[in-house]
């Protein structure tokens, strides 16, 4: 991560961000059109004929130990990691949010039993959680993603409480009552707009971390269950051939640190446009 | 005629002093009623408890006859457009992350179907924030603004045309100068007097500068300690059998 | 004799000046008054004598205080100027206090470090300190959350004048007051400048804080001294239409017209 945050300073210092973000989206678009339009490789055929082969025009990236396609691989390994990431986050978010801004504006034993129960959540690190739910609830996808909202709904609640809690004294909210809007008005109209680019912002870097979770739990196993092109299991899938064809574990390490990189510099876009402030500094 | 019947209020906070101590009064249709008080002599307190932000101890609060002080929030939000409030510090009355076309417009989309307005007419949107902006005299171009844009004076004849927007019975004015410079001092007074005439609003005009107070008002109550001490119309400021306090109050501004 | 004498000073931004060749000079025992809008560089002026400019503001020209220039101070002989020859009060008092130590304790780091008194006698400067602005002693225990906004301005005062300043440099002291604490604290410092015969250098945007006590009064409008006279000339026959415009916003019963327009 601090590679990251490196990298991502020094695009900031460029003021490269916006291009290369255009850049990395322009690259993708064009994979996935010469993937899906002039390969039209199945992903999952396995062609014992054509087992690690280099590459060529046929395989841009050549093929793995069962003779299927990499690059075709890769990019349905896209729409899974990030895919269910992104599915993931707004579960998270979509849970989280309410109940945060909720508990912020009722205060009182509610707000008091809802934090405590988001500290127990805290109190344990989202991988072990992570692995222990989907290790209880058996390997799979889809438990795998039910594991990480309730890992990460928890950090939504309490930065939208703390948002409100901050705001809520405010007197503009004050006049929102003078002028009789209702409770649930009020969240969304004067509250929710405070919260939401916070939001965005932990929700981008939250982004290349749900990524690597559902990469890394993956590749023990726990998440995508083979033969799914998920960027973690083929890591794990690719193991064994690390010394001969290494390149079968750089491109989906590759992959991993690019869409986290994106996101990143999504999060850093995000905030930019949602702070309204900030537009007379600049 | 009385738009609002104030009858021997108490408040506290807790278990600590009464900050309202048996205060009554009433405020006259189209007129603006003063009231003067040092920092921390309840003259806030008397404020929220008259826009239903805190609930009184004792007491009656009548509008238009009608009480509302042992109503609940719920029962109350009809009430409400009915008084409407300007408060001390505009940049925190407005919302930074709205428009301030969405600011404006907030009392009205909450009661729009109820208030019969004599003044504004809602055609659209824009149409009716240019109405409220030039009744305040700023450019109709501000309404696109974020609050940040605008300076302090304009700030608060932006919260003015909010409070207007409705066209409310009463307008409960907390200090609306007090934190802006001296021009925009006299310019906002200067407004809400026209707005005063030209709406039939009644005022409740809360400050702790007596001469703001003395230029506004038609009546003029004086408070310290939570209770009111003195009471009187504008020309009998200089009587001889004022109260101490207001003596002394006037001895400050001469 | 002079107190403080600028001469030419201007103050610039990385981008733009807020402060234009103003030069004014301030006698001994003189109220002087700087009235001017928000942004009009006055406040600049005020921080520029004590060298307390933000690091990327500039100042060029000449300030002279007991014979040598300010500006061209090292930082250790102005840190003792500051204390003994020239004090500040600021309209922010409750950011001049640091709220987990008590009054008393300000009191002492101002007698630690630049007086040499016992223990018994620094307790004995203060209290008096505390009674000539009207506090009690047992203020002295007490933390800055504990004092009214009124009583911490005083408390203030007392402190701004322990060393017997030249100067004292007051940067809308009243202003965030209401209006009758801040009648007290104008009147406070009028009896005290009688006692101590120091000069001031008062500061605000409302000319009625000033009307009263000042002698000679600057009207300052972005960045330039447009006006300096006698307090009365000024209030009396204002010379430019900005000031005009100020006293016909000040209004008080004295003016019985009273909703000025500021048209004018």
């Amino acid at each position: 991560m601090e590679i990251m945050h490196a990298v991502n300073a020094a695009l900031h210092r460029t003021r490269l961000k916006a291009a290369a973000l255009l850049f990395m989206l322009s690259l993708a678009l064009v994979a996935v059109l010469y993937t899906l339009l002039v390969l039209n490789h199945d992903p999952n055929l396995v062609s014992l004929t054509e087992r690690l082969l280099p590459m060529s025009l046929g395989h841009p990236l050549g093929t793995d130990h069962l003779g299927r396609d990499v690059l075709t691989r890769l990019l349905l390994g896209a729409q899974q990691t990030v895919g269910y990431g992104l599915l993931a986050l707004l579960i998270a978010v979509v849970v989280g949010v309410p109940i945060g801004i909720w508990a912020g504006i009722k205060g009182g034993l509610i707000d008091r039993i809802m934090m405590r129960i988001a500290d127990s959540f805290l109190s344990f690190p989202d991988t072990i959680v992570a692995i222990v739910l989907s290790g209880l609830l058996g390997a799979g996808i889809e438990n795998l993603l039910l594991a990480i909202v309730v890992v990460k709904w928890v950090s939504y609640a309490r930065l939208a409480r703390s948002t409100v809690i901050s705001e809520r004294e405010k007197d503009y909210i004050l006049m929102a009552r003078i002028n009789g809007l209702r409770t649930g008005r009020i969240m969304r109209k004067h509250l929710l707009p405070h919260v939401i680019g916070h939001v965005v912002v932990l929700a981008s870097l939250d982004l290349g971390k749900i990524i690597l979770l559902i990469s890394s739990l993956s590749y023990i196993g726990l998440g995508a269950q083979p033969p799914a092109p998920e960027w973690g299991a083929m890591l794990n899938d690719a193991r064994p051939y690390f010394q001969s064809n290494p390149t079968l574990m750089i491109y989906p390490g590759l992959m991993i640190v690019l869409v986290v990189l994106v996101s990143n510099l999504l999060g850093d876009y995000c905030r930019d446009k949602f702070d309204v402030t900030k537009e007379v500094q600049s | 005629m009385s738009v609002l019947e104030v009858s021997h209020i108490y408040k506290k906070y807790g278990h600590g002093a009464d900050v309202l101590q048996d205060v009554s009064f009433t405020m006259e249709k189209k007129q603006c009623l003063g009231l003067v008080g040092e920092s921390g002599c309840g003259k806030s307190t008397l404020a929220r408890c008259l826009l239903h932000i805190e609930p009184i101890d004792q007491g009656s609060i009548l509008f238009e006859n009608t009480p509302l002080h042992n109503k609940s929030q719920r029962s109350l939000r009809p009430y409400r457009r009915h008084i409407q409030a300007v408060l001390q510090n505009p940049s925190a009355a407005l919302n930074p992350k709205l428009k301030i076309i969405d600011s404006l417009l907030d009392p009205y989309r909450q009661f729009g179907g109820q208030a019969k307005l004599n003044h504004f007419h809602y055609t659209s949107a824009r149409n009716f924030a240019s109405q409220l902006l030039e009744a305040v005299e700023l450019p109709a171009s501000l309404a696109e603004r974020y609050p940040h844009e605008l300076s302090g004076g304009q700030k608060q004849r932006v919260t003015i045309a909010r409070a207007i927007s409705i066209e409310p019975a009463i307008l409960i004015l907390d200090e609306p100068t007090s934190s802006l410079d001296v021009l925009s001092q006299a310019s906002v007074l200067r407004l809400l007097n026209g707005l005063r005439e030209q709406l039939g609003t009644s005022y409740l005009f809360i400050s702790h500068d007596l001469s703001g107070v003395y230029a506004m008002s038609q009546r003029i109550m004086v408070m310290q300690g939570g209770k009111i001490v003195d009471h009187f119309e504008k020309e009998e400021l200089l009587a001889s059998d004022r109260h101490p306090y207001t003596q002394e109050l006037i001895a400050m501004f001469e | 004799m002079t107190v403080l004498s600028v001469k030419q000073l201007s103050i610039a931004g990385p981008q733009n000046g807020v402060v234009h060749q103003i030069s004014f000079d301030i006698q001994q025992g003189e109220w002087f008054a700087l009235v001017g809008q928000s942004g009009s560089g006055k406040s600049m002026t005020a921080s520029a004598i004590g060298q307390l400019l933000p690091p990327n503001m500039k100042a060029t020209g000449e300030i002279w205080c007991g014979g040598r220039n300010l500006l061209s101070l090292p930082p250790g002989e102005m840190r003792e100027i500051r204390g003994k020859r020239v004090s500040y009060i600021f309209q922010d008092y409750q950011g001049s206090f640091t709220p987990f130590h008590t009054i008393g304790q300000h009191f002492e780091e101002v007698q630690r470090t630049h007086l040499t008194l016992s223990k018994a006698e620094r307790r004995q400067q203060a209290n008096s300190a505390l009674i000539s602005v009207g506090l009690q002693e047992e203020m002295y225990d007490r933390y800055p959350a504990q004092l009214s906004g009124g009583q911490l301005q005083r408390a203030s005062i007392a402190i701004a004048l322990l060393l017997r300043p030249d100067l004292l440099i007051a940067d809308e002291p009243t202003t965030a007051l209401d209006s009758m604490s801040s009648f007290r604290v104008l009147e406070l410092l009028a009896k005290l400048q009688q006692d101590t015969g120091c000069a001031i250098l008062f500061i605000t945007h409302d000319l009625r804080h000033v009307r009263k006590y000042a002698d000679r009064i600057a009207v300052m409008k972005d960045g330039h001294i447009i006006e300096t006279d006698a307090a009365q000339q000024v209030l009396h026959q204002p010379q430019q239409s900005f000031t005009r415009l100020l006293i016909h916003s000040s209004f008080s019963f004295g003016n019985l017209n009273p909703l000025p327009s500021a048209g004018e």
